[in-house]
């Protein structure tokens, strides 16, 4: 009886002591949620109190297009060990990515953290999946994040995604061939020569006679899309209506006289031609040698595009603003609302995008795969970050621009800082014309004006046809009559 | 009695495994595409709403969606009429007890070898090969016929002609498999018999080979057509993904996927798109299988039915 009864005891012991615990914890972690909620009231006004708890163990499962991500969730390992970052990479070459996306709504697959491509980063922002970061408004104003990059991931006044990346375009051009026609190669005057349109185009002729029409002033005219469109006064839409800028119209006029008078060399964007005209192995199909005076590339197009397809040519490139300044890309960073973590999940994406450690480790190639390796031993071998990223802090780029004097990126562009060039053109550039359906308007426009360019079909038919395609993608945008009708 | 009644049971059962899964992956997704097209549903708002049959009366008020079924008839058509006609040429010969050709399975494989590539590295290698500054135009141009290059993927006969001999080009070798299958399968008595009774290759292709051929040929002309009607990659991968040059090779499938693609996800569009394709299908392919019955068959069958009623109505009198 005696031992029954001390069971018992003990037995209630136990569970009070467990219930106990219990409710401690529970009430801990209440505490705790009180807590971030003032400190994210607190972060208002610049209070950086808002990390979560450290000793909680919590799986972040982050979704992207491309695996440069994974090297800031390694990083970000690193920083708070507690936290195992899942990182899954889904690519987004036929839109797989963002189907994959879109179907994991409401679901328990709805990844934490996820990153959204310029092509389709307002179509998030617009909608109702991503959490609120306003908390994080403090940081960018800390670390002078660029306006466009902030206004591109806000909607209504609620920010939503968050870039570490701000991408201006810029207009690269051969030294060897502006020295050969225009007399110089210097930066300022070929920019000079280029400043606007007409320039523009009057340089074009230029080359074109100075070498017979073997040197083509671009690859394609449609690489001259972005700079028109970025200098719209208006979105392609406004109110669920189409909108048809006059600068969509002058693009096209632009296009044809471009094709017309030979000025470029026809290769489309992405295709083998345009590759070849970075390393002159540009052929025409009689034999005859081409060349491709200019590339309008962004931030990006340098380390990614241009470098790795310029043969031998390197140190005979110069980097200017081009006629029209534009931004071309870019990858912001969001939390999904529906994230078990979403803490963790904003944490994640003030690390990435809003962060001056990670953005100078990230810019200034830290990161390399021995760096990543030491932290976490089952990086893959060619997971790394190299120097030269232009990042979205206006206080980090200011920091760094000097350490690009005399780096290879210096040496490749004949002795010039692209840190810098990049850093005038960066706060020149719009945010507020993205809209989440630019890519597929703007893609069907492409293949259309294509045609005309071709003689295959004429102006009218052109837009014709191009709003026929729009209001079959876009069953309830109400669409103009076409330009001139 | 109850054995045998028992063995029935048990087919069932064996059977059952295929059913369910039929019903789950096959049955229940038509079903569910047949649901969604009367509806506004998209991925980026999940509950849409029942709108009847707009989203038919959409597709017909565009004239995107009888481009695409005319596209996609052409092209099937197109590639479909050679392809029989070379492939059965072709098993003629390799069958045949005249000829006896050797290295047989060598070239069967050859000329199925095109099925296993890949349709995006096909798509990519035509793209290459075509494009502006790419070897066709500089061996057209370096040879002399033509004058310069031409953007061929901005063509609309040579864009619908390259998808077409791809589709051909890939899928005659599949053919020839199946048609030497079912003609290997004919006795050859059959043959050695007309041989010796003096006729000619062309008599006995068209009195023995193509009556014993039926069921294959049906099989063949239903499973292309299928195939033909669903037609996507290598139209998709070839141009822009949107049917380019002026959607000339835009079929049913792409305009299917540009709007499940589009910017919010218009599933319910989409299925729509799904749903008249598959009623067109089907009404093909039964009435293929209504004009390649076999009437001798059909006809014996019926008679046969006759005589047990009147067998049985023999009886009853009888009994009577």
């Amino acid at each position: 009886m005696r031992k029954q009864i001390l069971l018992v005891l003990s037995l209630i012991l136990v569970l009070s002591v467990l219930l106990a615990a219990c409710g401690g914890s529970n009430d801990a972690a209440n505490n705790d949620a009180a807590n971030n909620d003032m400190a994210n009231n607190d972060a208002a006004n610049n209070d950086t109190g808002a990390e979560p708890d450290m000793d909680e163990e919590v799986t972040l499962n982050v979704w992207s297009f491309t695996n440069e991500i994974m090297t800031m969730a390694v990083a970000f390992e690193e920083r708070y060990p507690n936290v195992d970052v899942v990182y899954t990479m889904i690519p987004m070459t036929d839109g797989e990515y963002q189907t994959k996306l879109k179907a994991s709504i409401g679901t328990d697959d709805v990844p934490d953290v996820v990153a959204l491509e310029a092509a389709f980063v307002k179509e998030w922002v617009e909608a109702d999946f991503l959490a609120n970061l306003n908390d994080l408004l403090p940081y960018t104003e800390e670390l002078q994040t660029y306006p466009a990059v902030v206004e591109v991931g806000t909607h209504d006044g609620v920010a939503k995604g968050f870039s570490y990346q701000s991408t201006p375009g810029g207009f690269f051009y051969r030294r060897s061939i502006a020295e050969e026609c225009l007399g110089t190669q210097d930066p300022a005057a070929v920019q000079e020569m280029v400043k606007d349109l007409d320039a523009f185009i009057e340089t074009a002729a230029t080359i074109k006679e100075c070498s017979d029409g073997d040197y083509y002033m671009v690859g394609t005219s449609g690489a001259m899309l972005n700079p028109f469109l970025a200098n719209r006064s208006q979105p392609w839409i406004v109110d669920d209506t189409l909108v048809i800028d006059p600068q969509v119209e002058e693009f096209v006029d632009f296009a044809k006289l471009f094709r017309d008078e030979g000025y470029e060399s026809q290769a489309e964007q992405w295709s083998e031609g345009w590759f070849a005209g970075m390393n002159d192995s540009l052929v025409d199909a009689n034999g005859t040698p081409k060349k491709i005076f200019s590339y309008f590339l962004p931030t990006w197009g340098l380390p990614y595009v241009l470098i790795p397809n310029s043969g031998d040519t390197g140190g005979d490139w110069a980097l200017i603003n081009g006629p029209l300044p534009y931004q071309w890309g870019g990858t912001w960073v969001g939390a999904m609302a529906d994230s078990p973590n979403l803490d963790w999940a904003k944490e994640f994406v003030k690390f990435v995008a809003l962060d001056e450690e990670n953005l100078t480790n990230w810019a200034t190639g830290v990161y390399t795969n021995e760096y990543l390796k030491a932290i976490d031993p089952e990086t893959p071998d060619d997971q790394a970050q190299a120097p030269g990223d232009f990042v979205s802090s206006a206080v980090v780029v200011e920091k760094i621009t000097d350490q690009f004097d005399g780096s290879e990126l210096y040496e490749w562009l004949g002795g010039q800082n692209n840190y810098k060039a990049f850093g005038d053109a960066a706060p020149k550039v719009n945010g507020a014309l993205l809209t989440g359906s630019d890519d597929a308007i703007q893609r069907a426009l492409q293949s259309q004006l294509e045609q005309y360019l071709l003689g295959e079909i004429d102006k009218a038919e052109m837009w014709n046809l191009w709003l026929e395609q729009v209001r079959n993608e876009f069953p309830e945008l109400i669409i103009p009559d076409a330009p001139g009708s | 009695m109850k054995l045998i009644n028992r063995k029935k049971y048990y087919g069932y059962l064996f059977i059952a495994p295929f059913i369910i899964g039929f019903l789950l992956f096959g049955l229940y997704p038509v079903y569910n595409t047949l649901a969604l097209s009367f509806t506004n549903t998209t991925l980026m708002v999940r509950e849409g709403s029942f709108v009847g049959l707009d989203n038919f009366k959409r597709l017909f008020a565009d004239n995107f969606f009888m481009k695409a079924v005319g596209n996609t008839w052409l092209i099937w058509l197109m590639n479909f009429v050679p392809q029989i006609g070379i492939a059965m040429l072709l098993s003629v010969w390799f069958t045949s007890q005249r000829l006896r050709l050797k290295g047989v399975g060598v070239w069967r494989a050859l000329f199925f070898l095109p099925n296993l590539l890949m349709p995006a590295a096909i798509a990519g290698l035509f793209f290459s090969l075509f494009s502006y500054y790419g070897p066709i135009n500089q061996f057209v141009v370096r040879a002399g016929f033509l004058e310069e290059a031409m953007h061929f993927l901005q063509n609309v006969p040579v864009t619908r002609g390259l998808v077409v001999f791809i589709q051909w080009w890939m899928w005659f070798g599949q053919t020839i498999i199946i048609l030497m299958a079912g003609m290997t399968s004919i006795p050859i008595p059959l043959y050695e018999a007309a041989m010796v009774d003096g006729a000619s290759g062309w008599q006995m292709f068209r009195r023995i080979t193509l009556p014993l051929l039926k069921p294959i040929l049906v099989y063949i002309f239903v499973t292309s057509l299928v195939g033909g009607m669903q037609l996507f990659d290598i139209p998709y991968l070839l141009t822009d993904g949107r049917g380019s040059p002026q959607s000339s090779i835009l079929t049913n499938n792409i305009l299917m996927y540009s709007k499940f693609a589009s910017s919010k996800g218009h599933i319910g569009a989409a299925s729509s798109v799904g749903v008249l394709v598959f009623i067109m299908t089907t009404i093909c392919a039964l009435s293929i299988f209504y004009f390649l019955r076999d009437k001798d068959a059909s006809k014996e069958r019926k008679e046969a039915k006759k005589r047990q009623a009147l067998l049985r109505k023999v009886r009853r009198d009888e009994n009577a």
